[in-house]
């Protein structure tokens, strides 16, 4: 504690002098050069580098979710920061989320099970951030933008507003900030349709606001059937729960407009209002604006950065890389959830209603799992309409089920163990029809 | 660094012995070490003077015992944070140095670290926040504290912000 309390008066009582020998220096002095993007790290870690701007070339979540996190860990305190990025398709829950509940597993591409050979589909990510909030779902007609500024003047709304000045000023003037610091468009319909969602990460000294821009997604009209779970009526889970809303592309405004939507032009918008909001050198902008896609390189001068980032120094800064490995790691995806339950019907914790059971599986059949860090801690899973049969049955089950992880139990194992420890009194067609009813329930494909 | 701790590490130890009864003062300390005049100037300061705090808006209150110490956010911390939906506890046993996470809470689609005010190891998250996470609103620096931990050296605590100080300089609107 102490000695941190001194290392940051020593960086302000440094930095000060930069300052004002920078606000003395006459313009022209002011150099402008370009760096090879191994700098990346040095140049966003630089005690005068006060203003950051960056645009990703890389479409990985994980990669530009930790580029990210770098930069709120390590920039200089007092930084404001500003980085834009697309993702791959990709569905991002928020850091107390719970990914059986909030999203359908079997739309994501499967990342739970080692070596499916040929299975390696293209479907989309699942990723969990390290932000609070909800759900989102991201592909290459969503704008992310992220800016990292000092925690003391940050407010949760001043970034969205900064979004909608730049929205409007590309022609998007219907669009405003809501209660719930998302950004929405009226359209017209009675419910306002929500284009943009925001969530936050603070730390010590510094506050990181993130969220999406649906622009121009060919995918508006499917978006929600990769949040939508297929267990949502048996699972109860401590945690953040999304908050469903009406959605709509920014590009619908523009359908009949003469100018073109371009993502790029809001992109430069953004960028520009930025700038004004925190007075940002006139060369960064315009080293910031003529950052392209093919372009990996990196400018700065006295006060800013600003250019492209990517997967090279995502994987080459040492720190990125041990954020990208935490997360794509199945621990922080699927152990870091809260508390919860599965139950196919009525427990004190989850009293609704149940739908009815799949008419191939007995009438008493019950499926009751509790889970801590995303393991198993107690169960209930019987087929006898006997109460003390019944929960012999259960005893046995949970024999084999107490601890083990949830996401790698495949259908092919819950099948195994229910043939183990049932085999002896219930049908194998039984088994197997319970074993793929819990699978597909817990997002698993059970058609072979 | 070491000879500064060790001047003030019986510091926790004396203030205490004020409030325990005679036999159990000389059971915590050594207390016929002190010179008289000293016990006497520790006797003004208050009991609160165990409780510090933090400019991240933490604050730790050191038990009777001199050894264990609760952890959790300020007053001012979550009312600005406003409505607290999860509280992630720390894991028993987890080792933590003196501004290091031992906690997470998230509000209104934030998450924010709760940083460990002095190194130690954690005995217990608070369970009552599991299932209640808005509790924090309610009882941020009574019984919603965070995490109980046992610490390192008592002496970290002195270098940590008095009530006073923290109100006065970091928890003004």
């Amino acid at each position: 504690m102490r000695p941190l309390r001194r290392g940051l008066c020593l960086l302000s009582s440094l930095r000060t002098p930069t300052w004002s020998a920078a606000a003395l220096r006459p313009l022209f002095v002011r150099y402008n050069s370009s760096f090879s993007s191994d700098q990346f790290a040095q140049l966003a870690n630089r005690e005068s580098s006060q203003h950051q701007i960056y645009q990703s070339l890389s479409t990985d979540p994980y990669v530009n979710l930790s580029i990210e996190h770098f930069l709120l860990e390590n920039a200089p305190p007092d930084s404001s920061i500003l980085f834009l990025y697309i993702n791959r398709p990709c569905v991002v829950i928020g850091r107390n989320q719970n990914p059986w509940h909030e999203t359908n597993l079997l739309a994501l591409q499967n990342d739970r099970e080692p070596n499916t050979q040929g299975k390696s589909d293209n479907g989309a990510l699942l990723v969990r951030r390290r932000s609070g909030g909800g759900a989102v779902y991201h592909d290459e007609g969503n704008l992310n933008y992220s800016v990292i500024s000092p925690r003391t003047t940050f407010t949760r709304d001043k970034h969205a507003e900064m979004i909608v000045r730049a929205l409007h000023r590309v022609g998007a003037t219907n669009t405003s900030v809501n209660d719930r610091h998302d950004i929405v468009m009226s359209t017209g319909q009675p419910q306002p349709r929500k284009i943009s969602g925001s969530a936050f990460k603070l730390t010590r000294h510094r506050a990181l606001h993130h969220g999406t821009c649906l622009l121009d997604t060919p995918n508006i009209n499917r978006l929600g059937s990769f949040l939508r779970s297929p267990a949502r009526d048996y699972i109860k889970a401590k945690g953040v729960e999304s908050v469903r809303s009406p959605v709509a592309n920014v590009s619908s405004v523009f359908v009949d407009a003469m100018m073109p939507f371009s993502i790029e032009r809001v992109m430069a918008s953004i960028v520009e209002e930025f700038a004004q909001m925190y007075k940002v050198d006139a060369d960064a902008v315009r080293r910031a604006q003529r950052a392209h896609a093919l372009e990996p390189e990196l400018y700065a001068g006295d006060t800013w950065v600003a250019g492209a980032v990517g997967e090279h120094q995502g994987y080459g800064e040492p720190e990125i890389k041990k954020g990208i490995d935490e997360l794509t790691s199945l621990e922080w995806k699927y152990t870091q959830t809260p508390q919860f339950t599965f139950s196919t019907y009525p427990i004190e914790d989850d009293p609704r209603e149940r739908p009815p059971l799949l008419s191939t599986l007995p009438h008493a059949t019950r499926v009751f799992l509790r889970l801590k860090h995303g393991a198993i801690i107690e169960s209930h899973i019987s087929t006898s309409g006997d109460v003390s049969v019944a929960s012999e049955q259960a005893a046995r089950v949970h024999e084999a089920l107490n601890g083990r992880k949830l996401h790698e139990i495949t259908p092919a194992q819950w099948h195994k163990i229910l043939l183990d420890r049932l085999g002896a009194d219930v049908e194998d067609k039984t088994l197997l029809e319970l074993a793929k009813f819990i699978g597909s329930k817990l997002g698993w494909d059970t058609s072979l | 660094m070491s000879a500064v701790a060790r001047s003030v590490r019986p510091f926790a130890s004396r203030v205490l012995s004020q409030k325990l009864p005679l036999a159990a003062a000389c059971r915590v300390s050594p207390a016929a070490g002190f010179p008289r005049g000293s016990v006497r100037s520790f006797s003004q300061s208050p009991f609160m003077e165990l409780k510090k705090y933090t400019e991240s808006h933490e604050w730790i209150e050191l038990a009777a015992d001199g050894k264990t110490a609760k952890i959790g956010i300020t007053e001012y911390a979550a009312h600005s944070l406003g409505d607290v939906v999860f509280v992630e506890l720390p894991a028993e046993d987890l080792e933590v140095q003196a501004g290091e996470p031992v906690g997470a809470v998230e509000s209104v689609k934030s998450a924010s670290d709760v940083n460990s005010p002095v190194s130690g190891k954690v005995i217990q998250g608070n369970a009552i926040l599991e299932d209640k996470a808005k509790f924090i609103n309610e009882s941020p620096e009574g019984d919603a504290w965070i995490a109980e931990i046992e610490v390192t050296d008592a002496a970290e605590l002195d270098s940590l912000l008095d009530a006073e100080t923290y109100k006065e300089n970091y928890a003004k609107e």
